[in-house]
């Protein structure tokens, strides 16, 4: 849409191969379809849920028992995607941009040749190409994960209720998920390799896992499964799954009606000719390294988004980048997309907003004697009167005693953490020092004052 | 068998009319009262009207097409009224696929390809 400012005359080719139980979705790639969007809305779902509990301690009154019904939340959610789906087709056409619902790839220079879902054909020429193909789940690789297993992918619009689940993997999109299932009423066991949340503040990362563990969520914790058989038809079904200890040779065996894995995404840059004309990727990752530029090593092919190597993964830095490529390419602009300091959140039970370092990475780039961290537990004024726990949640930040105590980290553990967190991400990214933190006046009684 | 279209006033009249239709693709413009010369109070009813006939051809077959009078000037205003309620109307003219997510409002139903995508999408 941006490069259809500049009067450009572009194509869209947008795909989805379906997954392997068939399920696929309309446009707005994954963060409206099988992502961000749901997500948040059913871990909204499981919020309420909580709120219902906590509002008897306030006064509310009601007998009759409350539960969940699955299928109202998906039916009210698909619904609100299909509106975005259909937003975005109204708005690419009103801006002139050519939509086809067709897989795209390279079949030579500057050509690509799009298949629509009957296998017709067509091939297209342009000055330049933008990748933005993003990634799919990764299967396990055992036998019956393609049959019996779902994913993220399939999740969000499953037409039954899931029932006992087992979330294989330890990303923020199976504790997530492991966290709504279990908030709406589920029983919910987490399958786990080796550490929670790689790549995220360990610290927080246990004190997550420890929270969700507290609420009823099980963990099996260094084990990984090797075998999904189905006991019995159904929707859902009943599946066994064994798994394999990833210290010894203990194996343990477990029923449950769903397996939902999420183990990590691939990216998908494997099946759409790259190599025909040139892109060079990671072989091990399928990652496509680009410049600060997003440009590949062929010159009028860029890329953005999730497919990036040593990029984040987050769909406000793929649009970012998308966009200010386009006004550099076509509008003058000089500006180039700032990776540094992004913000993000992850909406587990008690939801964690980080901008910057973890602990862990600022000692080592800083040294543990170049940094300092501030730290404090916090009671939400809105726990204290339902009684919930009173020293879970949490906040720290990491600064840098060598630059002014600049602020080169931010986390916070606990309600509405993302909503707290992009204010001082942009604080961040003016240059916030602890002295400036310290005078600044807090708000009360909200979380945030701490 | 191509398609057929149907005219309605009034929002019990359009429920009755899409209930008994049940099963097959329906799509619905609602536009103001006309007057007794023919013309709505509703201007851009008035311009929206010949740009959807025209292009009523492209919905698949055994589509029912409603067309529905909404009411007067003074109904259509009440922020109460059933059609604002009940179907979640917020403009006339608004043409909308009977059932899904999909639908056109105002001027956007003076654009010939937006109602044509409106109707040949799936």
């Amino acid at each position: 849409q941006e490069a259809a400012k500049y009067e450009k005359k572009v194509m869209v080719l947008d795909f989805v191969m379906p997954t392997p139980l068939g399920n696929s979705w309309g446009l707005g790639g994954t963060c409206v379809n099988v992502g961000c969007i749901p997500k948040k809305l059913m871990h909204q779902a499981a919020l309420l849920g909580q709120a219902l509990q906590d509002s008897h301690k306030y006064g509310w009154q009601f007998t009759e028992e409350v539960k969940h019904n699955w299928m109202t939340m998906t039916e009210s959610v698909q619904n609100y995607i299909g509106s975005l789906n259909w937003g975005y087709r109204v708005s690419l056409r009103e801006k002139n941009v050519t939509y086809e619902n067709a897989y795209g790839e390279f079949v030579g220079p500057h050509t690509v040749k799009a298949t629509n879902k009957r296998g017709v054909e067509k091939l297209y020429t342009a000055e330049r190409f933008l990748i933005a193909t993003g990634e799919r789940p990764r299967y396990l690789g055992i036998p019956g994960d393609n049959k019996y297993c779902i994913s993220s992918d399939d999740l969000f619009s499953l037409p039954y209720c899931p029932g006992k689940t087992l979330v294989v993997g330890a990303s923020y999109v199976a504790l997530e998920c492991a966290g709504f299932l279990a908030g709406l009423g589920l029983d919910v066991t987490v399958m786990v390799r080796s550490i929670l949340l790689r790549g995220f503040d360990q610290d927080i990362a246990n004190k997550i896992g420890e929270y969700m563990e507290e609420h009823g969520i099980n963990f099996i914790r260094e084990f990984v499964p090797i075998k999904v058989e189905q006991i019995e038809e159904g929707t859902p079904g009943r599946l066994k799954v064994t798994a394999k200890s990833t210290t010894g040779n203990q194996i343990i065996e477990g029923e449950y009606n769903t397996v939902l894995l999420a183990i990590g995404r691939d990216a998908c840059t494997r099946k759409i000719g790259l190599d025909k004309v040139g892109v060079k990727i990671n072989e091990k990752t399928g990652k496509i390294p680009v410049n600060d530029e997003e440009q590949t090593n062929v010159p009028y092919i860029y890329a953005v988004g999730d497919i990036l190597q040593d990029k984040l993964e987050l769909t406000p830095v793929a649009i970012q980048a998308g966009r200010l490529l386009v006004q550099r390419l076509y509008g003058g602009a000089t500006t180039k997309c700032d990776y540094v300091n992004v913000p993000t959140t992850v909406f587990t039970p008690l939801e964690y907003g980080a901008c910057g370092y973890s602990e862990e990475t600022a000692v080592e780039k800083f040294g543990e004697e170049n940094i300092e961290v501030y730290h404090s537990h916090f009671w939400p004024l809105e726990w204290t009167v339902p009684s919930r726990d009173n020293n879970k949640c949490y906040a720290k930040i990491i600064c840098n005693i060598q630059d002014k105590e600049r602020v080169i980290g931010f986390h916070v553990l606990g309600p509405s953490a993302g909503e707290i967190t992009q204010g001082f991400a942009a604080a961040m990214k003016c240059g916030l020092t602890k002295e400036q933190l310290d005078s600044t006046i807090g708000i009360h009684p909200v979380c945030a004052e701490v | 068998m191509g398609w057929e279209e149907k005219q309605v006033r009034g929002y019990s009249e359009f429920v009755q009319t899409a209930q008994r239709y049940h099963g097959r693709p329906i799509f619905a413009l609602f536009c103001g009262d006309k007057d007794a010369a023919g013309r709505s109070w509703c201007p851009d009813c008035v311009t929206a009207e010949p740009v959807v006939r025209k292009e009523l051809h492209n919905m698949p077959d055994e589509s029912v097409f409603i067309y529905c009078l909404v009411g007067d000037r003074t109904y259509w205003k009440d922020p109460n009224n059933e059609f604002r309620k009940n179907l979640k109307l917020t403009g006339v003219p608004t043409l909308l696929k009977y059932g899904t997510p999909q639908k056109l409002v105002e001027e956007e139903c003076f654009k010939a390809e937006l109602v044509r995508m409106l109707f040949t999408e799936d």
